[in-house]
């Protein structure tokens, strides 16, 4: 079964007006060689490549070593798995046949050409704050700097009767009307356009904003309060918290260190993992590095969540104990053993090559699952032009729940750290979903 | 099917014994699989305190004996991951191969004196007396580390593993490979990386602060081995350490010739060196 059962009318017509709409399709195929060299400007393509390296919408729309832009990446979904679609300018399975307002209306609305509605794994919330002209340089760029691919679109594993699309089109009606970025005439140009970045193209609440029993993002800005990138759970990791809190979000970090991540994918305290690592590799590593600057003047003008005034905690004797070889702290021996090689015994780290446990934003989460699941299963930073080796954390999966437990609750009381302790059952429910993926 | 399985297998093992016979060896046990103790149960040890202070010493050597660490390595620069990792010539199951014959000093040697050859090399420093509290801890973890082995157990992955010696170096490959894969941990001159207080986070591979050209490391071909082995590490998902594979053997072996070679601490001791032969083709004097 197929969402098109749901639109018998819809069948009907396509049904009836099937020879012309080959008919159609031969003239676009005639068409598209001279369409694709004359009809956009090269600034606008290029400007639309560069946009579609902000939307990161390489990401989804290609399978692991696929074509770029040829979809048929899985995503899970609440209710099954679904395929990312075929979005070269192929005529026949991608959208090659698309009209700009067919494409605007998939990109701003999630309602693909034939009608059906998409589902919100299509970030089109967040994209119906793209601007007019930024919709159009996108068209140009994947109608004319795309390589066309014949690959045909998979079909979801959800099954019937879950699988009908119209009650995405409620959700649409209920979620998915976001209003037109509006600048904020009380912030500044730079602040506006890393708004219009983050909250539009860059979709960032998509993982990094927590949602309601919709499914949908409880705040799309910041003036939808204090849910906005407060850090949410999301395919077995905790995206952590992009505003001010001092331990777990970005209050310890500078506009200067954000540009840095996004730029490179490490600090000098810190390095990219998990999907944020693709992020960094497909996306923001090609930011202008004004765009990087308005990216990171936005996110540091989020408060707290919860509220909170940022405390600065002091540095701890952990480092001492541990250099007298006071090992009295449950966690405390196997940490010098399993992790002080490279974390070393002040949980500083190496600039730019093993990351910091002091003041690590990672480790202050409150919610510890990403933590727990890079000691279990590693994870790699990306190759960036700047910093090229991907250098990797190794999947200390040998180790006993127990294990895990106590040291990483001895990290995150140490060297000034104040995040709750971890208990050996919070490990085997991670490693259990690790080893059922 | 069965027959001409068992003749492959007979012709393997025959061609083992062939081969270890050609080499002048015995015919050795099957090695004793890896394995090295937690430090959590070093408490529950008679010895506890000797063998905390014996693996303090050996991984934060450079701070704990000053007097005797000449450069600016610590044991685990070498030996990495405490001591406790396969290939990166651990001290597992070392204390029970001593005393040993030793080809270098040309005589039997036990575990001081052997560890004391470190101090005086790779540490390019002075020796840790004997009769010690520092080197009775030491041996102390030593021991520990093959607690339950027996004398002259051989064990998988001992030392920093084989490379092929027929591979020729060529150092300008070499040094473009440290360019590229080194530099940025060991330094462009090879001069490490220290933290805010002035301790070496990455060891430095040459001159003044680096291994005199007595050490093993200063052989291209140990080097090699050990690079192949253990370069560098956080370079994969495998535990313990995410060490190793980012090299070809020959690879290994060019930027081994390139760093063994540079500039480095004279060892004047180097006369009395093999003196019943056997000096290693790669060995620097």
């Amino acid at each position: 079964m197929t969402g098109r059962t749901d639109r018998p009318a819809d069948y009907l017509v396509e049904r009836d007006m099937k020879p012309i709409k080959w008919l159609c399709l031969g003239l676009i195929i005639a068409a598209a060689p001279s369409q694709a060299q004359n009809v956009f400007p090269a600034e606008q393509v290029e400007q639309g490549r560069y946009l579609a390296r902000a939307g990161d919408c390489v990401a989804c729309h290609t399978a692991p070593g696929g074509k770029e832009f040829a979809g048929g990446l899985g995503i899970d979904t609440p209710i099954g798995r679904i395929y990312s679609t075929n979005i070269s300018p192929d005529p026949k399975n991608g959208i090659g046949a698309y009209s700009f307002a067919d494409f605007d209306k998939a990109l701003r609305q999630g309602i693909a050409k034939d009608g059906h509605a998409l589902y919100p794994a299509m970030p089109y919330p967040s994209y119906t704050m793209v601007s007019d002209a930024d919709a159009k340089a996108l068209y140009a760029y994947f109608m004319s700097g795309v390589e066309a691919v014949d690959a045909p679109n998979r079909s979801s594993d959800i099954p019937w009767p879950l699988s009908m699309r119209w009650p995405l089109r409620i959700w649409g009606r209920l979620y998915g009307q976001t209003q037109p970025f509006q600048a904020v005439s009380a912030h500044d140009a730079a602040w506006n356009r890393g708004a219009y970045l983050v909250e539009g193209l860059g979709h960032c609440g998509s993982c990094h904003t927590p949602r309601g029993i919709g499914f949908q993002e409880k705040a799309m800005r910041p003036g939808d309060g204090g849910d906005y990138l407060a850090g949410a759970r999301i395919d077995g990791w905790f995206a952590k918290s992009l505003r001010g809190e001092q331990a777990s979000g970005l209050g310890a970090w500078t506009e200067a260190d954000i540009v840095q991540f996004l730029k490179t994918g490490r600090t000098s305290r810190s390095a990219v993992f998990a999907s944020m690592a693709e992020v960094v590799g497909h996306s923001t590593q090609y930011l202008s590095e004004e765009d990087l600057s308005s990216i990171a003047r936005f996110l540091k003008s989020l408060p707290p969540s919860d509220g909170t005034t940022p405390v600065v905690t002091a540095p701890g004797t952990a480092f001492e104990a541990l250099r007298d070889g006071d090992y009295h702290q449950p966690g405390a021996a196997s940490y010098v053993e399993f992790c002080a090689a490279c974390h070393r015994l002040d949980g500083n780290g190496a600039a730019k090559i093993y990351p910091a446990l002091a003041g690590n934003s990672v480790v202050g989460s409150n919610d510890p699952t990403s933590l727990i699941r890079i000691v279990l299963a590693g994870g790699r930073m990306p190759s960036t032009a700047a910093e090229p080796r991907g250098l990797a954390m190794p999947a200390l999966n040998r180790l006993t729940d127990q294990d895990v437990a106590e040291i990483l609750s001895f990290v995150r009381s140490a060297w000034g750290n104040r995040a709750p302790a971890v208990t050996a059952d919070q490990i085997a429910k991670v490693r259990d979903t690790l080893e059922h993926r | 099917m069965r027959s001409i399985l068992s003749l492959a297998i007979a012709g393997l093992i025959g061609g083992g014994l062939l081969s270890a016979a050609a080499h002048g060896g015995e015919v050795e046990a099957p090695a004793h699989p890896f394995a090295a103790p937690r430090d959590a149960d070093i408490a529950k040890q008679p010895n506890a305190v000797d063998i905390l202070l014996g693996k303090r010493l050996l991984s934060d050597t450079k701070h704990l004996l000053p007097d005797n660490v000449g450069d600016g390595l610590n044991c685990t620069s070498c030996h990495l991951g405490e001591g406790k990792v396969a290939l990166a010539s651990p001290f597992v199951a070392v204390s029970t191969n001593f005393p040993q014959y030793a080809a270098r000093a040309g005589r039997e040697i036990n575990l001081a004196e052997r560890i004391n050859g470190c101090f005086l090399r790779s540490m390019n420093g002075k020796p840790v007396p004997p009769g010690s509290p520092e080197m009775k801890a030491m041996i102390a973890y030593f021991e520990w580390l093959s607690s339950g082995l027996p004398t002259k157990t051989k064990i998988d992955g001992r030392g920093v593993g084989k490379i092929d010696a027929s591979l020729v170096p060529d150092p300008a490959k070499g040094k473009a490979v440290y360019d590229g894969k080194c530099a940025s941990c060991h330094g462009q001159d090879g001069e490490g990386v220290k933290d805010a207080r002035g301790e070496f986070i990455f060891p430095p591979l040459w001159g003044e602060q680096s291994f005199n050209i007595g050490a093993g490391m200063a052989r291209t071909y140990t080097a090699a081995a050990f690079v192949k082995n253990n370069m560098p590490v956080a370079w994969g998902l495998n535990a313990p350490l995410g060490q190793g594979g980012a090299l070809t053997d020959q690879e290994a072996v060019d930027v081994a010739e390139y760093f063994t070679h540079q500039s480095r601490p004279d060892f004047a001791p180097k006369v009395k060196d093999w003196p019943n032969g056997g000096k290693p083709k790669d060995a620097r004097y």
